[in-house]
């Protein structure tokens, strides 16, 4: 329970750092933290029923998938300042890094076997972000015409 | 509409695709959104984006134009701008002089969080790993001083520099000679830890994520771009951190 509460505290703080370094607009700070703060859960919990790489990663860039496209249209920005703050904490950084650390050092079998890993959580990421948006365009249609109404009027 | 030539319009919607792609929007995204300004502005224009230029083509007549682009650093700040603009044009709500003015406006401003809030934001960014690692609160801090300094040194020769992946080496380097020596002192507990956490500002993550996503929506010239230079600065980070191993070793013996 705990891993959880400190999951959510960290994965918002982490977006939210992330947005200030790629300069998001201020407006999308606070959501963008709470769709990373979200995804970085479902990571940790789907991380305790599934020890592979995929099925985590997977599952959360579903979650910030689907959440980005649902905060982009209520706060009216791209989807794409939402994906690049809230993936920082999924994203495979650390394992490209140390594929290239063996790389440099000549442990070539080690680099690839790190690097195969890296191709793997990117892959499962954008897969997923793939499925989302699926979803996404046949939920919000509805949504969006309803604040568009409710701004008419 | 008489007054603006097809030459300027052609030009503004290569503008807008510059600003847009240098900033850190996706390919697929800069060629719809220029392709609705031309269209609004009563010029069907078509569109071809990679990461490296952008060609813009008026439908009614031979007007091309050619742009180049640099791919930089993320600043959604921009994208958001260009966004918002281009959809107050198409509805209509500013006019082709307004939206003009406007985009050479967001090309030039440099709306930005200060110095502080960055090194703040970059310090957060270093801590999550850390909870994987299931590492004590101290390292937890000295993750987030360490990451601060990472990215302040890479920053500040990014300032100095025009040479790509030099900034990241160098920033990794300081990471990992600050991490080893604190590690050999005994204040942290696993310098390895440390330096993968605060790598987490400089580290080529999101592009390389995104190079997937390109390559998926079968953007193949784009996606390989991206993924080459993740790779790239992949090796530079991986390089700099075993220099700074290997200086720290020969001059503490650790």
């Amino acid at each position: 329970m705990s891993e959880i509460i400190y999951g959510f505290i960290f994965g918002f703080l982490s977006s939210v750092g992330f947005g200030i370094i790629t300069n998001n607009p201020r407006r999308t700070l606070i959501p963008a933290g709470l769709v990373g703060a979200i995804a970085w859960i479902v990571y940790i919990v789907v991380g305790w029923y599934n020890h592979g790489l995929i099925m985590p990663n997977l599952m959360g860039a579903v979650v910030i998938g689907i959440l980005g496209n649902l905060f982009a249209i209520l706060v009216k920005a791209p989807v794409n300042i939402f994906y690049v703050p809230c993936l920082v904490s999924l994203v495979p950084g650390a394992i490209l890094y140390d594929s290239m650390r063996n790389f440099t050092l000549g442990n070539d079998s080690q680099a690839a076997y790190g690097f195969v890993k890296a191709l793997t959580v990117g892959m499962s990421l954008a897969i997923g972000f793939i499925i989302a948006e699926v979803i996404a365009n046949k939920l919000y249609p509805p949504v969006k015409r309803y604040l568009a109404k409710r701004e008419k009027r | 509409m008489g007054a603006i030539s097809e030459r300027d319009i052609v030009t503004l919607c290569g503008q807008v695709g510059t600003i847009l792609l240098e900033n850190g929007a996706e390919t697929a995204r800069v060629e719809n959104t220029v392709e609705y300004v031309g269209r609004a502005a009563d010029l069907p224009v078509v569109c071809h984006a990679t990461m490296t230029g952008i060609f813009v083509s008026s439908e009614k007549s031979a007007t091309t134009r050619i742009f180049k682009v640099r791919v930089g650093d993320f600043n959604l700040q921009k994208v958001d701008d260009i966004n918002t603009l281009s959809r107050e044009f198409t509805s209509h709500k500013i006019t082709y002089e307004q939206l003009q003015n406007e985009v050479d406006r967001v090309e030039n401003e440099n709306r930005d969080f200060s110095w502080l809030t960055k090194c703040f934001g970059a310090g957060l960014v270093s801590m999550p790993p850390m909870l994987l690692f299931k590492a004590t609160w101290g390292d937890l801090g000295i993750a987030f001083f360490v990451g601060i300094i990472g990215y302040v040194a890479s920053q500040y020769v990014g300032h100095h520099t025009k040479i790509p992946y030099i900034p990241v080496a160098v920033g990794s380097l300081a990471i990992s000679m600050l991490a080893h020596v604190l590690g050999i002192y005994g204040i942290a507990h696993d310098a390895n830890y440390i330096i993968i956490s605060a790598l987490m500002p400089l580290v080529p993550g999101v592009p390389m994520t995104n190079s997937l996503r390109e390559i998926i929506e079968r953007n193949t010239i784009s996606g390989l771009v991206r993924a080459t230079d993740a790779i790239m600065s992949g090796i530079s980070i991986g390089s700099g951190v075993i220099i700074g191993q290997i200086i720290i070793r020969t001059v503490m013996g650790g």
